[in-house]
């Protein structure tokens, strides 16, 4: 690497164009480096073929064989036929075949395919570490304490509706939700007037105990957004939903509260659970990334559609 | 109320609580809702998801954003569902292992393996300990396996992991997290994936069975059987039929296995493969313009392609054998010829969005793909996903709606299984289709029509019961509802789609049924005119001033015939709006692609109800003429050299038995053949392609003679026809129609022309009349074939009679007539009349004659004086 100068005039470094990168591209390769990748991620907890053996020597344990054949029983439960069992260990030399050919022409080299699977298997091991840990209540208690609003409970409704259609009455369905808000202003409740307006449909006449989510689904986010705003205990409208114009009257509404902790002690676990993931994984990167050192390039004004200059960080650097 | 300044305070109205235990669940509902629901998403754990770029979310982010809360996009913006959503399943599936949560859970198998003691963290506050166990893990992942670890009694898979998840995700009465994955088998780039759904996530297996277990479906439904057997109930949804390469809904092989197609392959797939997706963001599987060329709507999100081919190998997606509608054709003719039908599905509609999450809805698409398709600049430029896939014609992906008793996974899996499903390609419009012999015209009227309707009848994805006995006469009726999503565009139509069949032959056809506002139907072809488009092209907006927000009809099929098979399913439109495309291109001032429309119509698919004769019905079905019969009488096939005799370089017409269509056919001595004068609404059999456009446009095919074969192609299928002769009649059968000759060459027809408008017509042009001798000319005409007429329908006139009150008129016409024309214009008027004569004698056959020298006699008297 350069030592770093940007007082320099910007020039972009010329990148080699490897013959071989061509061939990197090309789909077959992919494939067959998808497989090897597969098969690097399998290996894990895989059998182990050749530990310490020629390179030509595939040799299975007898824990691989009872592997294969437990994993054939779980899919159908029974056991596997000699001919099926033959087939099993013949595609797993295959695999291995493949692979260590693959890896000895150098095909896992430079591949982004194997590189971003690599790299979401150690975003897999940083989250695993985090799950293990089995918090204790007071911790998620306090936790919960500061995260509390993800928690809060919805408000509920219990409302009346009548529905003015625009298919039956066109443009007139406001007019007439009007007319019949004015003869209802007086009235009680539960005056049969009411049931003389409105136009019958899918709808429900009274819909109760109801959250936000729920009406919104029913009639559309902004009818939601209005009935949850309407004074109780009087016909109020017209209120537009996505269907036309309604008269509403809210019987009741519970305003939205706060859950003690003990009601929703499973949640808070598990969305406690999901931020140690992503905070764990974190740590692991900015582990990671702390020990690296980058190197940028500083690239010319001219190039069209570039941005002015690389963001670097940290320890960071450009190059010309 | 301006719903754009109310946006955000609606947003915050709408925040989910992650306590949704505590809010109360409905009940149960005996009548159905509709829930709507994700059958097809993948997150950052499917390698291909990591791979386009979405390394952020996971199953657990996935379940959150249909629940209604904010998470990232796989390029960091944040992105939120419009309306939550009511069921999912994410369909990854992946082959992570991890065991370090076993190795921490005391008590546990593992923890007391001397392997595993490395993975025990001892003080969880230590950044420093938890450093050394993942050191330690990143150690195990590099070098060789630890025996104990890799026992199957250990291993904990990220299927596990995914059904722990959905397990959490999952809430009864509120909000159902299936267990499910996809089965990804893509023989030679042959989309042939089904997504797999569990009944209950407590008898899941230990394993799901993989595409690395077998590319063939057969397996696949093996496996499934299995599962089923030992009290594991699961269904397959197979998706992007129309990128199968016609691989999807084979007839008569089985080309993953080369298997032939028989009763038990059928019963195999009918009892697994209960749904198909219909859309999703890589386009729809319904139909294609080319299957369907009388249906207007057919050229809806097309997506075309062979997923991931390289880019110098030439292969084309093929048509046939890739769209759902085709295959339920085929299926119920595979019943009547058969006896089997493997294509009795239901529609589900998915996103198979790799982000995570889908916008489902074209105001807020944000791609697909990761960060393939992340930014406005990279949809428009048409970015090629593995070469292959343009992102300018994906969409924002669809839903599964499902009639369920309550929010449940048993309740809506069971819906899933009886079909009682349709697909919508984003919005949530809901549609209810029953079919039955007895309801009446007003049903709908009553406030419990659908409890009505399931008692009288059967819902979507059912057969219809028995027609009644002594039902002569008598045609199923179906009650059909659509009701449009709130948030969403009105509705245009909903329509009825039949396919039915008669001798190895299947046909379709689209009935508009009921349609907003007071269009009336075509006079000539009986369809509704297009709904008035209120897309605002400048700013990429709608309103909803046409368009119902509610239709419905009880429809009774016109064209009923109790002996055959048939399908109905319905199909609802709304009103044009605009397409992410034309909406982006207003948003970023970017040119919008030219490849794709920039309005649509936004559509929901029933599951369709099938019709089954009973066995004393299908005998009333004319018999037809198969091959086997016309051998017994006698017929010879013809070789090779009689059909090149027969074929190349001429021409013909051919009827089809069937129908009772005729048409020309015309081969070329170069290859090239035209299938001519089909007109728009004559009955085409499956897979002849658009022969009304192509036809009068001389648009050809190439055909080639490959020993006793005709094969001409339509699009790649190379359709065939063998010709037998049995005395003069020549007799062709084609290859797609069950062993039928339902094909006959005929004499070319006669065609009737109407006397008066030919012959008046004539005059004008030959004659070169004037405007005012036309003004005189042509009343006097018409008024003289108007007599004619009517003597020639005067039942009180004896033969002799009507031809001496033809010539009188002959006589009485050429003597008004000729005052009025100068010279040159009497020697031509002769001269025309002579022509007519033998133009009307050529014409006409021997047995025609007798009646053409009738006319020809009422016109020109001095020819028969």
């Amino acid at each position: 690497m350069s030592s770093p100068n940007p007082a320099q005039p910007a020039q972009l470094r010329q990148i080699p164009v490897m013959a071989l990168s061509r061939w990197l591209r090309e789909p077959l390769l992919h494939f067959l480096l998808l497989g090897a990748a597969l098969f690097a991620a399998w290996n894990y907890f895989e059998p182990d073929l050749a530990p310490g053996a020629a390179a030509t020597e595939i040799r299975l344990t007898p824990d691989d064989v009872l592997a294969m054949w437990t994993f054939f029983n779980s899919q159908w439960q029974r056991a596997p036929t000699a001919e099926e069992f033959g087939r099993m260990v013949e595609n797993k030399v295959q695999e291995e075949v493949l692979y260590r050919e693959a890896v000895a022409m150098g095909l896992d080299k430079d591949d982004t395919i194997v590189k971003r699977r690599m790299a979401q298997k150690l975003q897999f091991l940083a989250e695993d570490v985090a799950a293990a840990y089995e918090p204790g209540d007071a911790e998620l208690e306090d936790w919960y304490a500061a995260n509390a609003d993800k928690f809060a409970l919805p408000g509920r409704i219990s409302f009346r509706q009548l529905y003015f259609s625009p298919d039956e009455r066109g443009r007139q369905a406001y007019a007439d939700a009007q007319a019949a808000l004015a003869t209802l202003t007086d009235q009680s409740v539960d005056t049969e007037l009411a049931a003389s307006f409105g136009d019958s449909f899918m709808l429900q006449n009274y819909y109760a105990d109801r959250t936000p989510e729920q009406v919104a689904k029913e009639f559309g986010p902004v009818f939601a957004q209005a009935v949850f705003g309407a004074a109780t205990g009087s016909w109020q409208g017209p209120v537009e939903s996505g269907f036309g114009w309604h008269l509403v009257f809210v019987d009741s509404f519970v305003p939205g509260r706060q859950p003690a902790y003990a009601e929703v002690a499973p949640e808070v676990k598990t969305a406690w659970l999901a931020q140690q993931k992503v905070e764990a994984w974190r740590k692991a990167y900015d582990a990671m990334r702390a020990k690296y050192t980058v190197v940028l390039p500083v690239l010319p004004d001219s190039v069209d559609g570039l941005p002015a200059a690389p963001v670097a960080s940290g320890d960071d650097q450009a190059s010309q | 109320m301006n719903p754009l300044t109310t946006k955000y305070s609606v947003l915050a109205l709408l925040a989910t609580s992650l306590a949704s235990a505590l809010v109360v669940a409905a009940e149960k509902n005996p009548e159905r809702n509709a829930y709507f629901g994700e059958t097809h998403l993948h997150t950052s754990w499917s390698v291909d998801a990591w791979i386009f770029g979405n390394r952020i979310t996971g199953p657990a982010d996935a379940y959150k954003y249909a629940r209604g809360e904010t998470i990232k996009h796989p390029m960091g913006f944040d992105i939120r569902i419009d309306t939550p959503l009511d069921f999912m399943g994410v369909t990854d599936h992946s082959e992570y292992v991890g065991v370090t949560k076993q190795a921490n859970t005391p008590g546990s198998y593992v923890s007391t393996l001397p392997a595993a003691q490395p993975l025990i963290i001892k003080d969880p506050n230590s950044q420093a300990d938890t450093n050394r166990v993942f050191s330690y893990l990143l150690k195990l992942a590099g070098s060789a396996p630890v025996a104990a670890l890799v026992d199957p009694k250990v291993t904990s898979t990220v299927w596990k992991e995914n059904v722990k998840l959905a397990d959490e995700a999952n809430e009864p009465g509120k909000f159902t997290a299936f267990c499910a994955y996809e089965w990804t088998s893509m023989p030679n780039q042959r989309n042939l994936h089904r997504n797999v759904f569990f009944r209950d996530c407590a008898k899941v297996p230990d394993y799901p069975f993989s595409a690395l277990d077998s590319k063939a479906p057969t397996e696949l439904w093996k496996w499934m059987d299995t599962q089923r057997k030992s009290g594991n109930e699961v269904l397959a949804i197979s998706h992007n039929a129309n990128v199968s390469d016609g691989w999807m809904y084979p007839t008569d092989v089985d080309q993953t296995t080369g298997r032939p197609i028989d009763a038990a392959w059928a019963e195999s797939r009918m009892r697994n493969e209960r749904l198909i997706e219909i859309k999703q963001g890589k386009g729809q599987s319904e139909t294609h313009p080319l299957l369907s060329p009388n249906d207007e709507f057919a050229n809806y999100e097309m997506y075309q392609t062979i997923l991931g081919l390289p880019a110098d190998v030439g292969r084309i997606d093929r048509i046939h054998g890739s769209f759902a509608r085709q295959a339920l054709k085929d299926g119920i003719a595979m019943q009547d010829q058969r006896g089997y039908n493997p294509y009795r599905f239901g529609m589900a509609g998915g996103s198979d969005s790799h982000n995570s999450a889908s916008a489902y809805r074209h105001d807020n698409f944000f791609g697909m793909h990761g960060e393939t398709d992340g930014t406005v600049e990279r949809r428009f430029a048409g970015f090629l996903i593995g070469g292959t896939m343009d992102v300018r014609l994906e969409n924002p992906g669809g839903l599964t709606g499902v009639w369920a008793e309550e929010n449940t996974r048993s309740s809506i899996w069971d819906g899933m299984y009886r079909k009682e499903t349709f697909g919508v390609s984003g919005p949530r419009m809901k549609v209810r289709l029953f079919g039955g012999w007895t309801y009446d015209k007003d049903i709908l009227d009553a406030s419990d029509w659908v409890k009505k309707s399931y008692a009288a009848g059967v819902p979507m994805g059912a057969d219809l019961p028995s027609m009644p006995t002594g039902g002569k006469g008598t045609a199923p009726a179906f009650v059909v509802w659509a009701v449009k999503d709130p948030s969403s565009g009105n509705l245009d139509r909903i329509q009825i789609i039949k396919g039915w069949t008669q001798n190895g032959q299947s046909f379709e056809k689209v009935y508009d049924v009921a349609w907003s506002g007071d269009r009336k139907p075509d006079k000539w072809s009986g369809k509704v005119p297009a709904i008035r488009s209120t897309v605002d092209m400048e700013e990429a907006t709608y309103t909803n001033d046409v368009g119902a927000t509610e239709l419905k009809t009880v429809w009774t099929d016109p064209e009923f015939d109790a002996s055959q098979h048939a399908f109905y399913y319905a199909r609802v439109l709304e009103i044009p709006t605009p397409r992410w495309t034309l909406i982006q291109a207003v948003q970023s001032g970017l040119a919008p692609p030219n490849t794709v429309p920039l309005t649509g119509q936004e559509r929901a698919w029933s599951s369709p109800i099938w019709y089954t004769p009973s066995a004393e019905a299908r005998k009333q079905a004319p018999a037809g003429m198969t091959v086997a019969a016309l051998q017994t009488k006698g017929a010879k096939a013809l070789d090779e050299a009689q059909l090149k005799e027969l074929i190349v370089g001429k021409a013909f017409w051919m009827r089809n038995n069937v129908t009772g269509d005729q048409f020309s056919q015309n081969f070329t001595t170069e290859g090239n053949a035209i299938l001519f004068r089909v007109g728009a609404n004559a009955n085409m059999p499956s897979a002849f392609g658009n022969v009304d456009r192509d036809g009068y446009q001389g648009t050809n095919y190439t055909y080639r003679i490959e020993g006793n074969e005709l094969v001409i192609p339509v699009a790649q299928e190379p359709y065939s026809y063998r010709f037998y002769q049995q005395g003069d009649s020549y007799y062709a059968a084609r290859s797609n129609e069950f062993g039928y000759a339902n094909y006959e060459i005929i004499p070319a027809p006669q065609v009737a022309t109407n006397p008066l408008t030919a012959v008046s017509n004539l005059f004008s042009i030959e004659l070169g009349l004037t405007q005012a001798q036309k003004q005189q000319i042509v009343p006097m005409l018409e008024q003289e074939l108007k007599q004619l007429s009517a003597v020639g329908k005067d039942a009180r006139l004896s033969g002799e009679q009507k031809l001496e009150a033809l010539r009188k008129m002959g006589v009485s016409f050429e003597a008004k007539v000729s005052p009025l024309l100068n010279e040159a214009q009497q020697q031509k008027f002769q001269a025309v009349r002579e022509h007519l004569r033998e133009r009307l004698l050529e014409a006409a056959g021997e047995k025609a004659l007798k009646a053409a020298e009738l006319k020809a006699m009422a016109l020109f008297p001095d020819v028969h004086n």
